[in-house]
């Protein structure tokens, strides 16, 4: 990852509408993805959050389905 | 800043729609859940059966079951009674229909060392869903009041739907993949449940 995509506009959804998507959708609809360290995960995530650091996303993206509404927090 | 970073990688991969949740976990006004990416499965060896993960789900049952039975009993006022003893009665439905997908898995119609043989757990005590020893919880609630007891199994109930999602996604074959996937969506039912009881005491 580049230090470029830090500062490419991306579509930024507020928590209000990731808490009414996340109940209406079904688990298997979405990808939903925690992109901050273990040690974080571990003390608290959102139910069902998939675990993959920023770092390693360049490579570990393939683990997600590309054509599913995928959230990152 | 991180999930921003994230997205955009995502999008440049040729992600459709992927969004970052504004403000991060921060911002999250929703439940929680607690543990490692692999908390309750770790027990297994890397390429857990599906059969494994049905124990599992179905000891973890079995400790919520008991915790609800209790609760059931101790409570004094009606609706807390009707409350615990619906999701008691739930967590056993729950353990037959998990039993039922082990003996078609299994092709076992009975098996008296399900599923402790399956479950490798050097501790006798039950575990919760959520991971946390059926003892432990027993003794933290006594002398608590209804609300601690409700918060508390809405952080079971929160980390059953954590679990099984993550089952639903890890586990092969048909079957399995639907009952956890039934699962994570009845445990849904009864966060709201626990949390509508929260909100009125």
């Amino acid at each position: 990852m580049g230090i470029l995509d830090y500062f490419k506009p991306v579509s930024t959804w507020p928590p209000d509408r990731v808490r009414q998507f996340l109940d209406q959708k079904s688990p298997q609809e979405y990808n939903l993805v925690d992109v901050r360290t273990p040690k974080e995960y571990e003390q608290e995530h959102l139910p069902g959050a998939r675990l993959i650091p920023v770092g390693e996303l360049e490579t570990r993206w393939k683990e997600l389905d590309r054509n599913k509404p995928t959230i990152t927090y | 800043m991180r999930s921003r970073a994230a997205a955009a990688v995502l999008a440049r991969e040729g992600f459709k729609e992927a969004y970052s949740m504004e403000g991060g976990i921060r911002a999250w006004k929703g439940l929680r859940a607690a543990g490692a990416p692999d908390a309750g499965m770790a027990y297994f060896e890397p390429g857990k059966k599906p059969e494994e993960m049905i124990a599992l789900a179905w000891m973890l049952e079995e400790g919520s079951c008991k915790f609800y039975k209790e609760m059931g009993i101790r409570e004094k006022s009606p609706e807390a009674v009707a409350l615990f003893q619906g999701l008691w009665g739930d967590e056993e439905k729950h353990k037959s229909s998990l039993f039922e997908i082990y003996q078609r898995l299994s092709g076992k119609d009975s098996d008296p060392d399900f599923p402790r043989s399956l479950v490798a757990l050097e501790s006798g005590d039950d575990f919760l869903e959520g991971g946390i020893g059926l003892k432990k919880a027993l003794e933290w609630s006594r002398g608590k009041d209804l609300k601690d007891i409700l918060e508390f199994s809405i952080s079971l109930e929160v980390n059953a739907i954590d679990l099984y999602i993550k089952m639903e996604r890890e586990v092969e074959g048909k079957p399995p993949k639907e009952i956890f996937l039934a699962l994570s969506n009845q445990e849904r039912n009864h966060l709201k449940r626990l949390s509508a009881a929260l909100e009125k005491d």
